[in-house]
């Protein structure tokens, strides 16, 4: 049983619906979810479960049609659309399915975002966005265009982007759904590796069997629900998964 | 973020130069198209311009200065008279045909000034001297004119060509000989015609005697008075209209020659109208190609918009990043645009065709409406990021 403080994410009877009548269509019902601190959750489920949905939810980009949503002590549900923002600007980082790199920017322009939406000053925000992508193993590569690298490069653009401002959870949508076996798997260690905090919460979204080793925890999804939470990663096979 | 969203606009040069384009085309269009009305809206009041004189004093009736309504010559001594006047000369203007040598008729605008003071003559004289005027049958053609009215001659390579005239050479108004002294340069009028100018007394003879000459009183205010002033003192106590040669036509003085030349065509005319239209298309093409592009702009970028909302920026960073694009793309536009109508209005100035006056007004008015369409663009994708969920961005 998890201590309070321990939660970083908790979601509690979540409904979502998507249309009305006859194309109303159930995304999440009833959701019950909790992330801790510290740790790499991953959300696993066939297409159409729900896995985005409760990602969305959870990053507080889609309000639950009923339900709580905590994420480290605050109340998403009860939040308006400018306390979202606010609260997504300061608290959360992605790494997107599609890496979502502005192609007219130079790679360090777009690790800069976060910390410009912050209002950090320009200076600063290169001085660390450099210090980052140095950590990622992009040095001499900042001021090219993000097209210029391959796939795995710009998912690393993407985790330094998303870890620049060091946010407490850090959100992964399919990080390794576009790279190969082993640039997933050399993704997936860094993840782990820049986003290993005692405070820190990574949650994962992903179809990728083979990168299930990286998570602490795993959570089911079925039909709108977790359908169950594995501790050991290891046990779920691509057979049973 | 602001840089940034610099970076973003300029990243993307193909959609840049479109909408470079769309601005820079309409900025032109506006810019030039004000500029040549301007300009011919300028020649309206020519002769206010050419004939430089402090006071014009006409019959009541007159609306402008291309509308001569003939006074009796007795109207020049009641204006003497008034206190303050510090001298006064008697003015013809008509329209008459001149006859060249090889047969042909040309419009002309005859202009009788005074032999003694020679008060209204042209300011430059680029061949002959003014006093020739005081010949018999003597006349003084503008550069234009002696153009227009050339002779046609057989050049070296068989082709036929016009030879300018030039002093010496003769022509004829009523069948009354005239004699060019003198090739003056002045100011093109609306009304078309070369000024050919004469003496007073002259131009009685070649309108045939009519029986009323004088379209126009020169007047000099004397020392200490302005020429407002002395223009009401002539109006109480003659009851003739008294103008000032201001060509200003901003100022809203009702005393102005050359204002109420100007808006008398505006208003009596289809001018503004035209050119109106030229201007109007001109915006509505910048509109429709600048929020055209400017819309492919925010779409091609739409996911990026929402990764960005994702990340927690507030639809006022959105907004004003846009604003920023539009803004730059505007600005950069109008730049080039009211460039591009610069350069051509001096190829124009330097040909004499179409009249291009270029007003700081035409400018600053040419900026607001580019920046407005700039403004509308920023507001059409400002729509369309505000409505685009930040969800999106984990679909894929």
């Amino acid at each position: 049983m998890s201590k309070a403080h321990d939660i970083a994410v908790t979601t509690h009877g979540v409904d979502i619906s998507f249309g009305t009548g006859e194309t109303k269509v159930t995304a999440l019902q009833q959701t019950e979810f909790t992330a801790r601190r510290g740790e790499l959750i991953m959300l696993v489920g066939p297409s159409g479960c729900g896995k985005t949905t409760l990602l969305s939810v959870i990053a507080g980009t889609l309000k639950p049609d009923s339900g709580t949503v905590e994420v480290f002590g605050q109340r998403l549900d009860k939040m308006n659309q400018a306390e979202l923002t606010a609260f997504r600007r300061k608290h959360l980082g992605f790494v997107f399915q599609s890496f979502n790199l502005i192609p007219t920017l130079s790679v360090v322009e777009n690790v800069m975002v976060p910390l410009l939406i912050q209002g950090i000053s320009n200076d600063e925000a290169r001085r660390r966005s450099i210090a980052i992508l140095e950590k990622v193993g992009l040095k001499g590569r900042e001021d090219g265009k993000p097209n210029a690298l391959s796939g795995g490069q710009q998912q690393r653009v993407a985790i330094a982007r998303a870890l620049v401002h060091e946010p407490p959870l850090l959100i992964c949508d399919e990080p390794t759904s576009a790279l190969d076996k082993d640039t997933g798997a050399q993704i997936m260690e860094m993840v782990r590796e820049l986003s290993r905090s005692p405070d820190r919460c990574v949650v994962v979204v992903t179809h990728d069997f083979r990168i299930f080793r990286f998570a602490d925890r795993i959570a089911e999804m079925e039909d709108g629900r977790i359908s169950r939470v594995v501790d050991d990663p290891l046990s779920i096979t691509q057979q049973n998964f | 973020m602001f840089r940034l969203a610099l970076n973003m606009l300029f990243g993307d040069r193909a959609k840049l130069a479109m909408l470079l384009c769309g601005l820079a085309f309409s900025a032109l269009l506006m810019a030039q198209q004000t500029s040549v009305f301007f300009g011919i809206m300028s020649w309206t009041y020519t002769p206010v311009v050419n004939i430089r004189a402090h006071v014009w004093v006409s019959d009541p009736m007159v609306e402008q200065a291309n509308d001569a309504k003939p006074m009796r010559d007795t109207e020049l001594g009641r204006v003497r008279s008034v206190d303050g006047v510090a001298w006064a000369a008697p003015l013809h203007t008509s329209f008459l045909q001149a006859r060249m040598v090889d047969g042909n008729f040309k419009l002309i605008t005859l202009v009788g000034i005074d032999a003694d003071t020679f008060a209204g003559a042209p300011a430059q004289l680029t061949q002959g001297r003014i006093e020739d005027l005081r010949l018999p049958n003597t006349v003084i053609v503008d550069e234009w004119g002696a153009q227009l009215m050339g002779k046609s001659v057989k050049g070296p390579d068989g082709k036929m060509q016009t030879v300018a005239l030039k002093p010496g050479d003769v022509f004829e108004i009523n069948d009354i000989e005239a004699r060019i002294v003198g090739i003056c340069k002045v100011r093109r009028a609306f009304t078309g015609g070369p000024f050919v100018y004469t003496t007073y007394d002259r131009a009685k003879t070649y309108t045939l005697g009519a029986r009323r000459t004088l379209s126009f009183m020169l007047a000099e205010p004397a020392p200490g008075i302005t020429p407002s002033e002395l223009c009401e003192r002539i109006e109480r106590e003659t009851g003739l209209k008294a103008w000032t040669s201001d060509t200003v036509i901003w100022d809203w003085s009702d005393r102005s020659l050359a204002r109420n030349t100007f808006w008398w065509f505006w208003k009596n005319t289809g001018i503004p109208f035209s050119f109106g239209t030229a201007v109007a298309l001109g915006l509505f093409v910048g509109i429709a190609i600048s929020g055209q592009t400017f819309y492919s702009f925010v779409l091609e970028n739409l996911k990026y918009f929402a990764a960005i909302k994702a990340m927690g920026a507030s639809m006022r960073v959105l907004a004003g990043m846009l604003i920023i694009q539009a803004v730059t793309a505007g600005l950069i536009g109008f730049g080039l645009g009211a460039g591009m109508a610069q350069a051509i209005g001096r190829v124009m100035i330097e040909k004499g065709m179409p009249p291009f006056v270029m007003f700081p007004q035409i400018l600053i008015a040419t900026l607001v409406l580019t920046m407005g369409i700039s403004i509308v663009s920023a507001i059409i994708g400002i729509v369309k990021v505000s409505r685009v969920d930040a969800a999106t961005v984990f679909r894929g």
